[in-house]
């Protein structure tokens, strides 16, 4: 493990792990302002059109959206789990467990995928170009838009989370983080967990609608 | 300055705390209790979002500060949602929606 740098603004390595940490926790919330806004253009749109919200999204299927709540809580299970363990200096173990969290990336994105492929089929597409009912009321496509828009918008949180702890899973294996060396693979978990927590909020909203 | 400590037997019981509360609030909606079943819903992600950041995201041994930006960003979400949710909940003398024959695509 190389040692790590303290840069000259800093007095003291803890504090310098303690300014990365604070910028990473107000980086998320930041995030979370943006999921937040329009988690309100959601509110606003269905105290508007309640019945139409509830008819355009019971055409999502609820176990595929349980499914990926199930895999998504569990890969923030691994990445917590990898960030306990480079603590004890198990920078191996981490390694393996930033793996399998990407891998359940993957398994996320292959089930959001063939939902996707699944309304794509069917013409359940966002704005003008939704035509899975003749004629549908205003309300119906500003759900299922919202839908597209904030489901795909989580997607790409995804696939960037994904990239971080890969590089990361890399990084431990090569011998970069350990017990006194590791704000970064917590950094990159928060990150993860953020995602998750986004999830948490989307899964009620768009699948348990019915 | 840490005073609690997260532990593997911590996560893994926070682990399957989310996995219950996640079939929890499945079972719920399946009850057909109409409204109140998204408010029931929400509640749980709550919680769920609650044991995330507490223990997977180590919140309770960080500093307060840290604490802080948490609890700022719920305030900031709540007012945000909250104010403009008012709009369409208490519309009286308005049409509480545009009228559908005027422009089928808002």
């Amino acid at each position: 493990m190389s040692a790590q740098r303290l840069v000259e603004q800093f007095e003291s390595l803890e504090k310098q792990d303690h300014a990365a940490r604070l910028a990473m926790w107000m980086f998320l919330g930041s995030e979370t302002l943006l999921f937040g806004a329009l988690f309100a253009v959601y509110a606003y749109y269905r105290g508007m059109y309640p019945d139409e919200f509830v008819q355009a999204l019971h055409h999502n299927s609820v176990a595929l959206g349980t499914t990926n709540t199930v895999v998504l809580i569990t890969s923030s299970f691994t990445v917590a789990l990898g960030v306990h363990f480079i603590r004890e200096n198990k920078a191996r173990l981490t390694a393996g467990l930033f793996v399998v969290s990407t891998l359940f990336g993957a398994v996320f994105l292959v089930v959001k995928g063939i939902e996707y492929a699944h309304h794509i089929h069917e013409n359940a597409l966002p704005s003008g170009m939704y035509t899975f009912i003749d004629k549908p009321p205003a309300g119906v496509v500003l759900g299922y838009t919202l839908y597209w828009f904030m489901t795909a918008l989580h997607g790409l949180h995804v696939i960037a989370g994904m990239i971080m702890l890969a590089v990361v899973a890399v990084l431990c294996l090569k011998g970069r983080y350990g017990a006194h060396r590791n704000v970064a693979v917590e950094n990159v978990g928060l990150y993860w967990h953020l995602v998750d927590v986004v999830w948490i909020f989307l899964w009620p909203l768009f699948y348990l609608t019915d | 300055m840490i005073s609690a400590h997260v532990t593997t037997p911590k996560l893994v019981v926070s682990w399957l705390a989310l996995l219950v509360l996640t079939f929890l609030s499945f079972g719920t909606s399946r009850l057909g209790l109409g409204e109140a079943e998204l408010v029931i819903a929400l509640a749980i992600s709550v919680v769920k979002t609650l044991v995330v950041l507490f223990i997977f995201m180590h919140l309770v041994e960080q500093r307060f500060a840290n604490r802080l930006i948490v609890i700022l960003t719920f305030l900031f979400i709540v007012l945000l949602v909250t104010l403009t949710v008012a709009d369409p909940l208490t519309r009286k003398t308005f049409p509480p929606r545009p009228d559908p024959a005027a422009s089928p695509y808002p």
